[in-house]
């Protein structure tokens, strides 16, 4: 074979999710009625952000070697809080900006605390962030019911509404904050030294202790950026149904980690990109909203998720194996 | 197969190996290898690192397949295609990884898959007498650990008869050992003794693969020799001077000298005082001074790469105090200890130098980050002279620094350690077995290094087993023997014999 074919064929297996998504995207157009419109681009940008938020801080996660399952149930937990406290203090007479403020500065307080406890525990005591985290999931759902009674609580005044339903130059503001924050993971991988710790701690994390890198450090800073990021989520979320809800985000870090996976960020750690989540979490939702668009059941959404996370991982596993050549 | 008491073999046994070859791409593991060996002996087979004893004894037991050469055992000629195949001629192996299943009990590892059975088709484990079959070998090898305890609740010593246990199971005529002290306390060592005395009696021949010229006293009457992947010979023990053997192992090996150009200042840099970490080493104490390549002799299990790494601040230190270039610390952390200019290429290159799956230019940065990002930004256009500058200096042969770093063979790689830390500009660089499994080439280039840092006025600490990589590398060597420092000495006040003599006596 040529230099020339080859290379052609290894840029072709490198892409080869995009050039799927792109296939996939150009049926799509042809096929599903309403698919190539504005109104239903805006459609899957709104839906992909909540998950997406939280898929790009996963990333991280994962790339180092660890795994948060409890972000599914920080979205109820986080939005619960707000509004209990948004209500508590309205009802007692407390101007409502200031009280909102507040409630989400409390939030994210108690994210990135137990973001970083996890991160400690893990490193102190060899705990696996699997366990704690399966922890953190069952607490922050228990904490969400308890907070609530298990009622919808529904303090929020219109304008709150705005985070989660509200636009900015005729794009959805969740959207912005969505490929904002994508912006931002993306930078901090590639150009800080941030980005290359978590691939020398997923890759290798003796090696990176012996490098002088302060381990510990990131590894809280890792957990915490992924609170941070589902409390962001949360808000989201809590201001499109204009209430704090204890079963909203059930099962979501199954979504968030197949994006991931989808993706190419490897289980193992050490590997994994941004711009692959980025394309994990708008696969998802492009499927999704194609299948809705042609009348497919919905349920065999679940079907072509596995399928996708099946195949894609198949993928990245032959070109791993041809690499290694 | 039937578990069976060891029971003394009626005729003597002979196990023969007639020219035994085996061979690699590019290496002559073991080269015409002929010996004899005779039943109630117990032979120390001794030689240095990498001079064919492993291959001999994978050969012997089935678990490599040699290029050419016979085995007999009594005569017979033995066809070993794979370990199993050993086993059932008679030739059992314990290897120095212990192989126990630490949950289970001591009777169940011994006999594992072996277990009696009774009931319909002898579906149930019959435990009774399983447990009292495990008795029985233990009492014939006067080994008295209970049969029930889990190997989980064992000493490393005591795992390892059991492991002995599970091989006279098999009721072999030849029993080998690799190793099997290295990891042992002394008292431990004396009850394994009296274990390999007792298969000794029984009629057996026992193989004890050691590193310990001193130890073999205790175990062998005969003394076989391999260098080169050659037989040298088997002498009685009575006969084995530290003198003779040492002369036996290394033959005239050619003592090279290190250049003449590397001065070193009376600035001392580094001064470790009475430093104690546990059972690892005690009361250590020497100096460093600028430019000076000091050596650190010993055994395996001395203490030496665990001194290193507890004076970088790898791992805790109990007492004692390091000062580095007037700065005294009393705990020391690796961002500390390198921010005051050490560095140190650990004795693991894959599970501790490198992160495998990433790139050689990655690499080559992981410890000097934040020197090459300004705030903690990172770019290709600073980290690319970095990178370059030590690819070219090391001359670390690469097609692209974006390759993952596996991809380099062994000496490359130890280069690319290397130069992640010459990264962070250092004074003080800690060698740890820097040359282990990488060819002859690569390791003068790792000397050269060396001696190029010393021309610059950085300091050196070099750790090897292999005694004349120290002669011809270092101005200095230290022996350190369990855990102690021992003796001081140079390469112009010693011999390569002398200095072996010094690391074994004690």
């Amino acid at each position: 074979m040529s230099a020339a074919t080859k290379s052609l064929r290894d840029h072709v297996s490198t892409f080869a999710l995009e050039l799927i998504l792109l296939a996939i995207i150009g049926f799509l157009c042809l096929f599903a009625r309403g698919f190539a419109t504005w109104d239903n681009f805006l459609n899957i940008m709104r839906n992909a952000s909540t998950t997406g938020i939280i898929a790009f801080g996963m990333t991280f996660v994962i790339i180092s070697g660890e795994i948060d399952l409890s972000v599914g149930s920080a979205i109820a937990f986080y939005g619960c809080l707000c509004a209990v406290i948004t209500e508590q203090l309205t009802k007692r007479g407390h101007p409502m900006v200031p009280v909102i403020l507040l409630a989400l500065l409390v939030c994210f307080g108690i994210a990135v605390l137990t973001g970083m406890f996890t991160g400690w525990v893990r490193h102190r005591f060899s705990v696996p962030t699997f366990i704690s985290t399966l922890a953190w999931m069952a607490a922050l759902r228990g904490g969400a019911y308890l907070l609530t009674n298990s009622f919808p609580v529904t303090p929020f005044p219109e304008w709150f509404q705005f985070f989660g339903s509200g636009y900015v130059l005729g794009i959805p503001f969740q959207a912005i904050i969505f490929l904002v924050v994508f912006g931002i993971t993306w930078f901090l991988s590639r150009f800080t030294t941030f980005g290359r710790s978590v691939y020398a701690i997923g890759g290798n994390a003796e090696a990176a202790r012996l490098s002088g890198i302060d381990v510990l450090r990131k590894r809280m800073m890792i957990m915490a950026l992924t609170s941070v990021l589902a409390v962001i989520a949360a808000i989201v979320v809590a201001s499109q149904i204009q209430a704090g809800n204890p079963t909203v985000g059930t099962s979501w870090e199954f979504t968030v980690i197949s994006a991931c996976v989808i993706g190419g960020v490897s289980l193992i750690g050490g590997k994994g990109r941004i711009w692959g989540t980025f394309v994990g979490v708008m696969f998802l939702e492009i499927i999704l909203n194609g299948m809705t668009l042609m009348n497919v059941d919905e349920y065999w959404q679940y079907v072509a998720r596995a399928v996708l996370i099946l195949g894609s991982v198949l993928i990245y596993q032959s070109q791993e194996m041809r690499s290694r050549d | 197969m039937e578990p069976s008491t060891p029971v003394t073999p009626i005729q003597p046994v002979k196990l023969e190996v007639r020219n035994l070859r085996k061979t690699y791409p590019g290496t002559v593991a073991l080269d015409d290898f002929s010996a004899e060996m005779h039943g109630g002996h117990v032979y120390a087979l001794l030689g240095k690192n990498g001079s064919g004893k492993s291959t001999l004894v994978k050969c012997i037991s089935g678990a490599v397949i040699p290029t050419s050469g016979e085995l007999f055992l009594n005569d017979r000629k033995l066809e070993l295609k794979a370990p199993g195949d050993a086993l059932a001629a008679g030739i059992a192996i314990v290897y120095q990884e212990l192989s126990l299943v630490l949950d289970f009990t001591v009777a169940e590892n011994i006999l594992i898959g072996r277990y009696f059975k009774k009931g319909p088709g002898g579906s149930i484990i019959d435990w009774a007498r399983t447990n009292q079959k495990a008795a029985e070998i233990l009492a014939a090898l006067r080994i008295d650990i209970p049969v029930t305890a889990k190997a989980s609740s064992l000493s490393v010593g005591q795992r390892q008869m059991i492991e002995i246990a599970k091989a006279m199971s098999y009721n072999p005529s030849v029993l080998i050992l690799d190793e099997p002290t290295s990891a042992l306390a002394q008292f431990e060592v004396e009850s394994l003794f009296r274990v390999v005395q007792r298969s000794r009696e029984q009629g057996l021949i026992v193989i004890f693969i050691t590193h310990k010229l001193n130890e073999i006293r205790g175990v062998a009457d005969q003394v076989t020799v391999i260098r080169d992947s050659r037989f040298v010979g088997t002498i009685p023990i009575a006969e084995a001077t530290p003198r003779t053997l040492v002369g036996m192992m290394f033959g005239d090996t050619q003592v090279l000298r290190r250049p003449d150009n590397l001065p070193v200042a009376d600035e001392v840099v580094l001064e470790v005082e009475h430093l104690t970490r546990g059972q690892k080493f005690q009361d250590v104490s020497f100096s460093l001074r600028k430019g000076e390549i000091l050596g650190i002799a010993g055994m395996l299990g001395a203490g030496r790469s665990e001194l290193l790494r507890s004076i970088f601040g790898a791992d805790p230190v109990d007492s004692g105090r390091i000062v580095v270039h007037g700065t005294p610390v009393t705990h020391p952390e690796i961002p500390a200890m390198k921010a005051l200019g050490l560095a140190m290429t650990p004795e693991n290159r894959k599970d501790e130098g490198l992160v495998q799956m990433l790139s050689i230019k990655d690499n080559l940065s992981f410890a000097s980050l934040t020197g090459i990002a300004a705030l903690g930004f990172i770019n290709d256009r600073r980290q690319a002279p970095v990178v370059q500058r030590w690819i070219r200096e090391l001359q670390i042969k690469v097609t692209s620094a974006e390759h993952p770093v596996s991809s380099l063979s062994g000496g490359n790689q130890q280069k690319v350690v290397v130069g992640n830390w010459l990264n962070t500009a250092p004074s003080i660089v800690f060698f740890d077995e820097p040359s282990r499994g990488i060819d002859v080439q690569a390791k003068q280039q790792i000397f050269q290094i060396m001696w190029d840092l010393s021309r610059r006025g950085l300091s050196v600490v070099f750790v090897s087993t292999e005694l004349e990589e120290l002669m011809e590398v270092c101005h200095r060597i230290l022996v350190m023997d369990r855990g102690r420092i021992t003796r001081e000495t140079t390469p112009e006040q010693t011999s390569l014999d002398q200095l072996y003599a010094m690391c074994m006596e004690a």
